[in-house]
């Protein structure tokens, strides 16, 4: 397992992953560029409103990692709600397509040891944040079964998920810690 | 008697009647304590305790009110705690 994210006397973030760990994440980036693409109801329509990042399909989602990605703004106002959705939501898709396509390009430009600047390191921190996200929503982590969670037999289909997930807390917080201290 | 203060009669201007909206940020069982504090850090510029304590209500109480303004600004931060992965919504004030 790697050592989580470090920082040099110049500035730079460093990460050092196996090829494995490599593997995981481009994987996790290419999942997470296709999860959060625009859905085709939202894309089809008026082309000058997409221009200017306007849908006219504005509804939650229905995938909960995706309606957690995506939430209503206003809680007990659905046409607000509804408007903020459709001037907001595409942004906020291609916001974290940007950041999981920088991870990826990272992934690829780099070997074992990721050399990160500082615009790099916060699409990694959204990337990271993001997956987990997507994937914990997936597990149905509460504040009160993540312990159940992490004693999961092998062969239970949500143990590889759950590792992966531990993983990738881990290294987001070794992220966070550095932000913090650099302020 | 004192005297009134020489704007009381004045209209009030279109942005202070706007002006009691709030934006909340829920607690949700993934997002990490530390990071946060680290959002309220880098988008709000609070400093470190206050975002600190800000976390820990959202953490034990399940809410925060995290800023206060007009409903634009209050969709801003809105918009920016999304962006953040942060679960945000915004409401006029009782």
């Amino acid at each position: 397992m790697s050592t989580g994210f470090q920082r040099t006397r110049t500035g730079r973030t460093v990460l050092r992953v196996d090829a494995m760990e490599k593997t995981v994440l481009a994987s996790l980036a290419e999942q997470m560029i296709a999860f959060v693409a625009p859905t085709q109801a939202a894309a089809s329509g008026d082309p000058l409103a997409a221009i200017v990042g306007i849908d006219e399909v504005a509804e939650t989602p229905t995938d909960p990692a995706l309606a957690r990605m995506f939430p209503a703004a206003y809680r007990d106002d659905d046409e607000a709600a509804g408007d903020f959705r459709r001037f907001t939501e595409r942004d906020l898709r291609a916001h974290k397509i940007a950041n999981a396509s920088k991870v990826a390009g990272c992934l690829e430009r780099h070997g074992e040891k990721l050399v990160l600047t500082a615009d790099e390191a916060l699409c990694w921190l959204g990337f990271l944040n993001d997956t987990r996200i997507a994937i914990g929503t997936r597990l149905e982590i509460t504040e009160a079964n993540h312990d159940e969670l992490a004693e999961l037999p092998a062969e239970d289909p949500r143990a590889g998920l759950f590792d992966v997930y531990d993983w990738l807390t881990f290294l987001q917080d070794s992220l966070v810690q550095l932000e913090l201290d650099a302020d | 008697m004192s005297v009134a203060p020489a704007e009381a009669l004045r209209p009030l201007l279109e942005e202070e009647l706007d002006r009691p909206w709030i934006t909340i940020v829920w607690n949700d069982p993934i997002n990490l304590m530390s990071y946060v504090t680290y959002v309220f850090m880098a988008y709000f510029k609070y400093d470190r305790a206050k975002a600190e304590l800000l976390m820990m209500d959202v953490h034990e109480r399940g809410k925060a009110v995290v800023s206060t303004g007009t409903r634009e600004e209050m969709e801003r931060d809105v918009t920016a705690m999304h962006s953040y992965g942060l679960w945000a919504t915004l409401q006029k004030d009782d």
